[in-house]
């Protein structure tokens, strides 16, 4: 397995908000986090990211416990929910963050930058502030500086979850694309249950501290808990009342 | 509604804010020109030639250059260093407290503890006396109305320096200078890469303005120079008062020509500094 996070907790003060966290994922896969709000999503992922420090546990990637190091040595990149880009620099340097860090010759840094560039469609946005982009555009900018760097995992917390709904289906494409031409292997947490299925190659679910894993999409369609059940009986609730309606 | 107060704040700026100073600044003028004033007899360029002929006004200004640039620099970093190093700790209410203590002190109160403090006669000459470091008042160092100015820099970075600690840590919150170190952090930034490449230039981008009009106040500021300052050279308010108030009317003239000259000066300053932030306003 190329992750496998192995019973980790996490507690602030007498709260405990990760409860023995048990997960793997196969590398260039997406596993899809469903969860409401303060059920412990965004610590898991700062803790794999390296944010924050677990009480107990382990993080193994690509067969290395790391979840002793520092988020510099982890090669695993946390994305903010909201599209935060560094409000100083323009999109090309936003975007070249990562690899200036590394003191990469500057050749190799414009060729690798505006190669992304192009992926995202963001050509002629390159020299812009971050002020004076849309909200799609600058999550786009997001990913790019966080998919330059070749991550060996990225963390995705809830990053449409501002966006309107069409904006945020041409993202999810984008995402869906990027993840097939990067060979991308990432956690992406969401509450959007729509999302969670198109996203995600697995499914899992967390609830008050603890995660569950599906084996498969019906597993996760057919659990009460998750609450897919209820909207389909509501879609089908409203289909039938629309029927009965017309006729 | 919101038209007409509008048009009453605006009659109000301009009688309480523009007339009084215009009308100040044409006044100075004219008497620097000898066309108004008890001594001068009509129209004469003398005055001026005199002030610009002289190296006084020049060293003084440079003088205060020097002295404002160096108590905002030593006052900007060290604030920064507060600020990035002890943010947590400023959460707590009691140094949050303790911070906004010296914004309440007067530059003239401020000056006279400086003065107790550091002077051959104060606190730390006696308190170096009792330890056996000196054995006369001589041996401590000049530190008050000395060529160096460092009472009066004490005594700026003492009354500055926690107004850039509130505005930095404020910047650091309102900008999210946490969330985006975390981020550089996880991009694989080290400590020094994410306090050189993040902190500082996103601090620094948005206090910039702020940060060259405290420099600007500093050039100008009288009662601390004053009570702190050295004979000569002096700072310019110091110098322009001196001129205006001494006993030799005659010269009363250059002391107005030499207000000129700085009002034109930090006029021009300013302009360009505002300039340039509307310009940035108006990308956004």
């Amino acid at each position: 397995m190329f992750l496998e996070v192995k019973n980790i907790v996490k507690s602030f003060g007498s709260e405990q908000i990760i409860k023995e966290l048990n997960f793997t994922l196969n590398a260039q896969n997406t596993m899809s986090i469903l969860g409401k709000s303060g059920c412990g999503k965004t610590s898991m992922l700062k803790i794999i990211g390296g944010l924050l420090s677990p009480d107990a546990g382990e993080i193994i990637l690509n067969g290395i416990n790391v979840a002793n190091q520092s988020p510099k040595h982890r090669k695993i990149v946390y994305l903010y929910q909201e599209d935060l880009l560094f409000p100083h620099l323009n999109v090309f340097e936003n975007i070249a963050f990562g690899l200036r860090l590394k003191k990469l010759p500057e050749n190799e840094i414009i060729q690798k930058v505006n190669s992304i560039i192009a992926s995202l469609e963001l050509e002629d946005q390159s020299g812009k502030m971050p002020h004076q982009l849309s909200g799609g555009q600058r999550q786009r900018v997001s990913f790019g500086r966080a998919i330059i760097i070749n991550p060996a995992l990225l963390l995705l917390d809830e990053p449409f979850g501002s966006l309107d709904a069409g904006t945020r289906q041409r993202m999810q494409e984008l995402f869906k694309k990027l993840t097939k031409e990067f060979d991308i292997t990432s956690l992406f947490v969401t509450h959007d249950l729509k999302e969670a299925i198109l996203m995600g190659d697995q499914i899992a679910f967390m609830q008050k501290g603890r995660l569950k894993v599906y084996q498969d999409k019906t597993e996760f369609i057919n659990d009460k808990e998750t609450g897919v059940q209820d909207e389909i009986g509501f879609w089908d609730g409203l289909k039938s009342k629309e029927t009965i309606s017309k006729h | 509604m919101r038209n007409k107060f509008s048009h009453i704040g605006l009659v109000f700026f301009v009688l309480i804010g523009v007339i009084p100073f215009a009308a100040a600044f044409i006044y100075a003028l004219l008497y620097s020109l000898g066309i108004v004033g008890v001594l001068n007899s009509g129209f004469t360029l003398q005055h001026w030639q005199t002030v610009l002929a002289s190296s006084e006004v020049f060293k003084s200004f440079g003088y205060s250059a020097l002295v404002a640039a160096i108590s905002v620099v030593i006052s900007v970093s060290f604030a920064l260093w507060l600020a990035l190093k002890f943010r947590k700790e400023f959460d707590q209410k009691i140094l949050s407290f303790i911070i906004y203590l010296p914004l309440a002190i007067p530059g003239v109160v401020a000056a006279f503890f400086t003065f107790q403090l550091f002077s051959r006669a104060g606190f730390f000459s006696r308190l170096a006396y009792q330890l056996g470091w000196i054995n006369e008042v001589s041996q401590f160092p000049d530190l008050v109305n000395d060529a160096l100015a460092t009472g009066i820099i004490i005594t700026f970075i003492t009354i500055v320096m926690p107004f850039f600690v509130l505005l930095f840590l404020n910047v650091y919150k309102n900008e999210r200078v946490g969330n985006l170190s975390e981020l550089a952090y996880s991009l694989g930034a080290s400590s020094k890469q994410v306090l050189w490449r993040v902190s500082l230039p996103v601090i620094l981008r948005k206090t910039w303005t702020l940060i060259a009009l405290y420099f600007i106040f500093l050039l100008g500021a009288y009662e601390i120079p004053l009570l702190l300052g050295q004979e000569s050279p002096q700072m310019l308010s110091v110098l322009i008062i001196r001129e205006i108030k001494q006993f030799d009317l005659s010269k009363i003239s250059e002391g107005y020509a030499i207000a000129i000259i700085y009002t034109i000066v930090v006029s021009v300053a300013v302009s360009a500094l505002f300039s340039r932030k509307n310009k940035t306003l108006n990308e956004i």
